[in-house]
This record gives structure tokens, C-alpha cells and sequence, in this order.
């Protein structure tokens, strides 16, 4: 064994120094910190929830229904609450959100005897058995709460029902709510406590529906006020968490949302072709009318006649082609000035390019099959070499880098145009960005290619050194593919967007490793939580009957849950295979 | 379902001090239904409606009171927060500002106000708003005319002068507006129809 290990000393010293250098340059200062993204699934919600509600009363001795009350005023951000409560104070926060604390205990006692009181809604004298008294000491009977509460649910304010008194701004307490519609309907007592748990997601400028269709059920939460940030769900799906497409980086999403419309009317460009080119009646090639006049010639030498499409001799008037009559010759109507043909060459060129990418990206599956396959044929063959990462990473790098180069395309056809550039800066300024930037596309483009190439060599049939050869190669090339593309997105950041949009648009920032993975919460209430909740029960001891105020499906969900994240485990093997492994030289060889 | 006893309710103790109010609630002429009402509101003294008597039109839904009820002047009246073509109101508690421990009468104890109180800048009606805002004599004068032209059970007057100007041969859309600017004064209108 360890001779086997020092005959290969040599080789094994070279890779591991140029592995050494790929990790260190993975590592430097751009590289992104750890996942700031989180995927909440419909179990996960609730605990995501419970945490912030939690954090808050933490700091405030509120009930978990006036936390919510808070937090749905302040969008779920916990450190605006903080924020607004020290600057402004205990009592402006509480107003402003609609909490009300002047409820006392001698008055909710002295309404559990057997008073009677009248109810300002129904006008009826109840009982007080029979009615209900909100934080701000207003009572009305239970009938008139009742029907209330689901005309409000029913008209989609769950969120925030006030008082029934004119003047009073408290929402009136969940749990009262709960109780009463629950007892007499069941299912619209259900749709309001949906929309209390969904207004985590809709009413937070953190948290985000996955804009999969059919919907995977997931929302994604980014840890930072950081909107421009591409995210994977845990469905799969990679967006861009501020428009939702799908991800389009390095093309902002205002000039995304345009190219994307541009190229649905592409039928457009179909219609212009139609309108604007005739099969030439010898080699049924299109033909595009150049000139004033009707005779058009193909480049396979047929003239013929541009009203009729009737093959004709070449000798021809401003009125006639000679032998030719077909009655229709005429001054011809200029259609459509020669700027907008230019225009549409234009987004011809710029499209063929960005098409050209998206379908290498196509055989994405076909190839990755293809070089599994060649991974398996070299494992077979007891080579000495058994990590075969090096080949799956390159690939992930090429995919990545394709789809960056084809985002790239939309981005300079905008940004180079008339339409969202023209007057921002010279004719000449424009044209030096452009060079450099196509500079950089060239440069990746040629890589890209360099990449793609040494992929699909048959690497499997070659002799092991040729092997090592090919490996190097790849690494290389990715090192440099992945160099570029940062290169490219801090000069479309700095140089293009910065300049020229300088309060438009930001693109999501390059992350070499790839798109980053959204983690899953736990369901159940993490462990931080818990702690949480002991440390005010120990302090207060009057959160504790919290508890059973949660309703009942809470602790199906987190039974469910935890058998989902089992399922998760072991059927998700997927890991980024954009990152090389660290460099671990005795797994490279068998022993 | 409708509330019917507190309709009822609402109804006998809204006509209760009506004479003091100013206000008060009826079924609607052609109906029994407790859905269809109709509410009566005096002009606020002081204010270019005093003396005319406004009729609101009082449609209840099947959850009213949970559901603010819809009113509408049946009355023409001119007056920013009220159109001027359909007695359309713009009136927060008749939106989301309502509560189900208002009531009918506090609803038109509210338009009342409005009345004395017009807010142009939150206008429904956009020509009114303006010309209260830029031009308001010619603001109370024009309301003041409504008033006595469609607000006052003796609209006869008016009628009966522009009857009287038609007669000489103006026709009735310059006969109305020269009356309007001159506050119904006859003699006056007929000095300025014929001066052009
Ligand atoms: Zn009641
Ligand atoms: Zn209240
Ligand atoms: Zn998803
Ligand atoms: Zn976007
Ligand atoms: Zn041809
Ligand atoms: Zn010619
Ligand atoms: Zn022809």
C-alpha cells in the first residue's frame, strides 16, 4: 500500500497543489457565507412563526396574540418592533398596532356573575354568560361576535378584526375568535386561523410564496434585506427571489421581464418574415425585398416577381417586368422604415446567440448521462484513480456558465440599444462598454467551448496518464470559466447597471458554488424556541396556558413533518456538485 | 338573515325625536320589505342647504348590521362629497369605517354633517370640488339654488319663474343658469338673458 502511494508521489503532489490553489481561491473574499435561505413548508410555517412570535414576547410581556397583532403590523420584522419600541415607546407601539391593555382583572371577574347587560348591536339584554369582553373592556353579546367575526373572515380581513365599537382600534383577540366561530363553524374557524399562519408569507418582505406551478406548497425566506438573490426551493426550482422567474442573472429583471415579452412576440418577427420575404419560386429559399422596385432576385439567380411570386426574366421598368402582366405592379409601399428592419436584425443576432446556449443547455440530462457512463466504464476498470468528482463538477461548471452566457445576451441587447439607453451617455461611451463587455462574453464564450470540448472526449478509452491529462484540463478550465463569470457580473454591476440605471435594477450577486440550495426548517419547534418559551414561563409564568390556546392540527403537523424530513433524507442524495471536494489526496488513489 | 328586530328597533327610535333631529327613517314608498328604506334629513342651518329636506335611498344587505347599509341622495344636491349626477356618498363609515354598533340614524346624523362639513379633498364629485375649492361664492350660490330648486317642498317658486322667463322665449337651459347666478332673483334674470 504504501508503496503504491509513493510510486504516484510525484503525480500526487502536482494535483494536490493545483487542487490546493482551486479550494483557496473558492474560499476568498467573495464567496458567499453559508445558506441565508430557508425553504417553509406548510409544516414548517407554524414553528417559523412561533419563533418570532416568541422572540417578541421575549422583550415585551404580551400575550402570543398580541405579539402576532405586532408582527403582522410590522410585517414580521421583529427588529423594526424593537426599533419602534424604543425610540417611541411601549404605549405608541401598542396603539398604533391596535393592542389594548386597559382590560383589568377585577372587571373580567366581576362579569362572571350573572349580570345582565344590554348589547349595543342586537339591542337585546343578554346575559353576561352570553357575551364577550375584549381587551379594551368592550362587551357584545356572543350572537352578535359570532356573526361578525365570519362576516369579516369571509370578506378576507382574518388578519386584523377590530372591535365592534366605533371608536376603538383593538383587534379583537384570536382566541375569542377561535372559540366562538369554531363552535358554530368549524370550517370558516379554520380558514381564519390559515390566514393568521399564511400572513407570515404574505404579509413579510422576507418570505416568499415558490412560484412553481402546480405550486409546491413551499414558501423561501432570505435572511437578508438583500432582495436582488437567486434561491433553490426545495422543489427544485431555481428563481429570482425579487421577480419570481426563473433565474436570470446577469440580466436584471426589468430587462428580463422585457426580453422575455420580446421573445413571446416573436410571432412578430414570424409575421415579418411572412410580410417581408417571398419563397423564391426555383429553390423555395425566403427572399427579402431590398429595393423600391418588384423584382426581387433569390441568390440562387431566379428573379421573380414580388407581387405574384411568378418566376420572371431579369428586364424590368419601374411599371413592368418584360412578359411578365399579372396586373400588380406598382409603386410599392414602403412598409415598416429601414430602422425598424435594422432593430429587428438586431434582436435577431442577439437572440440566436442566447438560443444557442439554452439548447446546449437542453442535452443538460443527455449529457450528464453520457458522462456517468464514462465515469462508470473508468471505474471498471480498476484504475487507480476513484474520485471521479472532477468530470460532475466540470459539468455543473459548463451547465452554470451556459446559462450565465445566455443570460448575458438579453442584458447587452438591452443595454446597448436605443430602447432603455438612448441619451444616458455618448454614442462613444456606449461603444467602449460594449467592446469590453463583449470582451469578457468572447472570453467566456471561447472557454465555455474550451470546457464543453474536453467534456466530451471519450476520456474513458484514454491511458491513465491521458486520463490525468484530461482531468487537469477540466479543472483548469473551470478555475478560469468560473474566474470569468465573476469578472463579467462585477463589470455588468459596476460599469454597466452602476452607471448607467444607477436606481434601477441590482442582479442577484455570482455565487461560484451555484445557486444556493433554500434549508429546510425543522417543523417542529427548534430547539431555540423551546428554550425560549422555558426561560418566560420561568420568568412570567403566565405563558404557559399558551399552549393549549395552539390549535389542535398543530401537533398532527408536526407529526407528519418529522416523517417528511426522514423521506427528505433518504431520498434527496443531492448535493452542489458545483463544489470541488476538498482537497483529501488518499481518496484520489485506492491504497 | 337580516336583523329584522333591530330594524325595528332602529326605526321607532330614530322617528322617536325626529322633530329635534331633523332625521327620519320610513319604508320605502313602493315596498314593505325592512331591505328598502328611505331617510329624511333637514339641511344644517347656516349652511347653503338649510331649509331643504333631503331624501336618502336605504338599501340593507342580508348582513346589515355587520355590513354597512347603502345610501345614495335621492334628493339632487349639490355638494363635493356627493355626486351631482347620481347622489353617489363618499363617506368613510358608510366603507370600511363602519361598525355594527352604528346605526341608521347615526349614519344620516353623519351625512348631516358632511352637509354642513364638505371635504373637497377627498371629493366624489370632481366639478363641484374644484369650483368649491377655486370659486366658492359661486359654490354657495349654485348649492343654494339645488337647494331650493329640488331640496324644498315650495320649489314651486322657481318653477313657476322659469316657467314665466320660458314663456318669453328663453330657452329653459339659459333660463336656469341666469336664475342660479342671480340667486332666483326674476327681474334680475330676465336683465341678464337679455343683455345676451
Ligand atoms: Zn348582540
Ligand atoms: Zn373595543
Ligand atoms: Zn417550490
Ligand atoms: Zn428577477
Ligand atoms: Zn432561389
Ligand atoms: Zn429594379
Ligand atoms: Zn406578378
Amino acid at each position: 500500500m504504501f508503496e503504491d502511494e509513493n510510486e504516484d508521489a510525484d503525480l500526487y503532489c502536482y494535483d494536490f497543489d493545483q487542487e490546493f490553489e482551486y479550494d483557496e481561491y473558492l474560499e476568498g473574499p467573495r464567496t458567499v457565507l453559508a445558506s441565508s435561505t430557508q425553504v417553509i413548508t406548510k409544516e414548517s410555517l407554524l414553528a417559523a412563526q412561533k419563533a418570532d412570535l416568541q422572540s417578541v414576547m421575549q422583550f415585551l410581556p404580551i400575550s402570543e396574540h398580541n405579539a402576532r397583532v405586532l408582527l403582522i403590523e410590522y410585517r414580521w420584522n421583529v427588529e423594526k418592533v424593537l426599533d419602534v419600541l424604543v425610540d417611541k415607546g411601549k404605549d405608541y407601539l401598542f396603539a398604533e398596532a391596535g393592542i389594548s391593555t386597559s382590560k383589568r382583572e377585577d372587571s373580567a371577574s366581576s362579569s362572571s356573575s350573572s349580570s345582565s347587560l344590554t348589547c349595543c348591536v342586537c339591542f337585546d339584554d343578554v346575559s353576561s354568560n352570553n357575551a364577550s369582553m375584549m381587551d379594551c373592556c368592550h362587551t357584545y353579546c356572543n350572537t352578535c361576535w359570532t356573526t361578525y367575526f365570519i362576516v369579516k373572515i369571509k370578506d378576507g380581513q382574518s388578519k386584523r378584526i377590530k372591535c365592534m365599537d366605533p371608536k376603538c382600534n383593538t383587534v379583537c383577540d384570536e382566541t375569542i375568535v377561535r372559540n366562538l366561530v369554531g363552535a358554530t363553524n368549524p370550517q370558516i374557524a379554520d380558514c381564519f386561523e390559515r390566514s393568521l399562519l399564511e400572513s407570515y408569507i404574505e404579509d413579510n418582505n422576507k418570505v416568499k410564496w415558490c412560484p412553481s406551478v402546480p405550486h409546491c406548497g413551499n414558501a423561501i425566506r432570505v435572511d437578508h434585506d438583500d432582495i436582488y438573490h437567486e434561491v433553490e426551493c426545495a422543489c427544485g426550482l431555481q428563481f429570482c427571489f425579487n421577480c419570481l422567474l426563473v433565474t436570470h442573472s446577469p440580466c436584471p429583471c426589468t430587462m428580463w421581464k422585457l426580453w422575455m415579452k420580446k421573445c413571446q412576440d416573436e410571432s412578430e418577427t414570424v409575421n415579418w418574415i411572412t410580410v417581408n420575404t417571398k419563397p423564391c419560386p426555383k429553390c423555395h429559399k425566403h427572399v427579402e425585398k431590398d429595393g423600391g422596385c418588384n423584382l426581387v432576385s433569390c441568390i440562387c439567380g431566379q428573379n421573380f416577381c414580388w407581387l405574384c411570386g411568378v418566376a420572371t426574366g431579369r428586364d424590368h421598368t419601374w411599371t413592368s417586368i418584360v412578359g411578365h402582366t399579372c396586373g400588380r405592379y406598382e409603386e410599392n409601399k414602403v412598409r415598416g422604415s429601414i430602422r425598424a428592419k435594422n432593430e429587428l436584425h438586431r434582436y435577431i443576432h442577439y437572440h440566436n446567440r442566447y438560443k444557442l446556449h439554452l439548447d446546449s443547455l437542453n442535452l443538460e440530462t443527455k449529457v450528464k448521462v453520457k458522462t456517468q457512463e464514462k465515469i462508470a466504464s473508468l471505474e471498471s476498470k480498476q484504475s487507480k484513480m476513484i474520485d471521479f468528482s472532477w468530470a460532475l463538477n466540470g459539468l455543473n461548471r459548463l451547465f452554470k456558465s451556459r446559462r450565465i452566457l445566455a443570460h448575458s445576451y438579453p442584458l447587452a441587447f438591452f443595454i446597448f440599444g436605443n430602447q432603455l439607453c438612448h441619451g444616458k451617455i455618448t454614442r462613444e461611451q456606449r461603444d467602449t462598454k460594449k467592446i469590453l463587455f463583449e470582451d469578457y462574453q468572447q472570453q467566456l464564450e471561447y472557454n465555455v467551448e474550451r470546457l464543453s470540448k474536453a467534456l466530451e472526449e471519450n476520456f474513458d478509452t484514454f491511458e491513465e496518464l491521458d486520463v490525468m491529462q484530461t482531468r487537469l484540463d477540466i479543472i483548469n478550465l473551470s478555475v478560469h470559466v468560473d474566474n470569468l463569470c465573476f469578472k463579467m457580473y462585477d463589470y455588468v454591476e459596476n460599469d454597466l447597471l452602476d452607471s448607467l440605471f444607477p436606481t434601477g435594477d441590482r442582479i442577484a450577486p455570482y455565487i461560484s458554488k451555484g445557486i444556493e440550495r433554500a434549508l429546510e426548517l425543522p417543523a417542529g419547534i427548534s430547539k431555540q424556541s423551546v428554550d425560549l418559551e422555558s426561560s418566560t414561563d420561568d420568568k412570567t409564568g403566565r405563558h404557559a396556558s399558551l399552549k393549549h390556546d395552539l390549535p389542535r392540527r398543530i401537533e398532527d403537523g408536526e407529526c407528519s413533518s418529522k416523517k417528511r424530513k426522514e423521506e427528505a433524507s433518504t431520498g434527496d442524495g443531492f448535493l452542489d456538485l458545483n463544489v470541488p471536494p476538498p482537497p483529501s489526496p488518499h481518496s484520489l488513489y485506492k491504497g | 338573515m337580516l336583523d329584522a328586530a333591530r330594524v325595528q328597533k332602529e326605526l321607532v327610535e330614530c322617528n322617536k325625536d325626529c322633530h329635534i333631529s331633523g332625521i327620519s327613517v320610513d319604508l320605502h314608498r313602493d315596498g314593505s320589505s325592512l331591505y328598502h328604506l328611505t331617510g329624511t334629513i333637514s339641511g344644517p342651518l347656516d349652511t347653503p342647504y338649510e331649509g331643504g329636506a333631503f331624501e336618502i335611498d336605504i338599501v340593507l344587505s342580508e348582513s346589515y348590521p355587520f355590513q354597512p347599509p347603502k345610501m345614495q341622495f335621492k334628493t339632487k344636491v349639490w355638494h363635493p362629497n356627493i355626486s351631482s349626477q347620481n347622489g353617489a356618498i363618499c363617506l368613510d363609515i358608510l366603507k370600511d369605517q363602519w361598525s355594527p354598533a352604528l346605526t341608521l340614524k347615526t349614519a344620516l346624523l353623519s351625512l348631516q354633517a358632511l352637509l354642513s362639513a364638505p371635504a373637497p379633498n377627498d371629493p366624489q364629485d370632481a366639478v363641484v370640488a374644484k369650483q368649491c375649492l377655486n370659486d366658492h361664492t359661486t359654490f354657495v350660490a349654485t348649492a343654494r339654488y339645488w337647494t331650493e330648486a329640488f331640496a324644498m317642498r315650495t320649489t314651486v317658486g322657481t318653477e313657476e319663474k322659469v316657467k314665466k322667463l320660458m314663456e318669453m322665449g328663453f330657452p329653459e337651459n339659459l333660463v336656469r343658469s341666469a336664475l342660479e347666478n342671480v340667486k332666483g332673483d326674476e327681474n334680475m334674470a330676465l336683465e341678464k338673458l337679455c343683455s345676451g
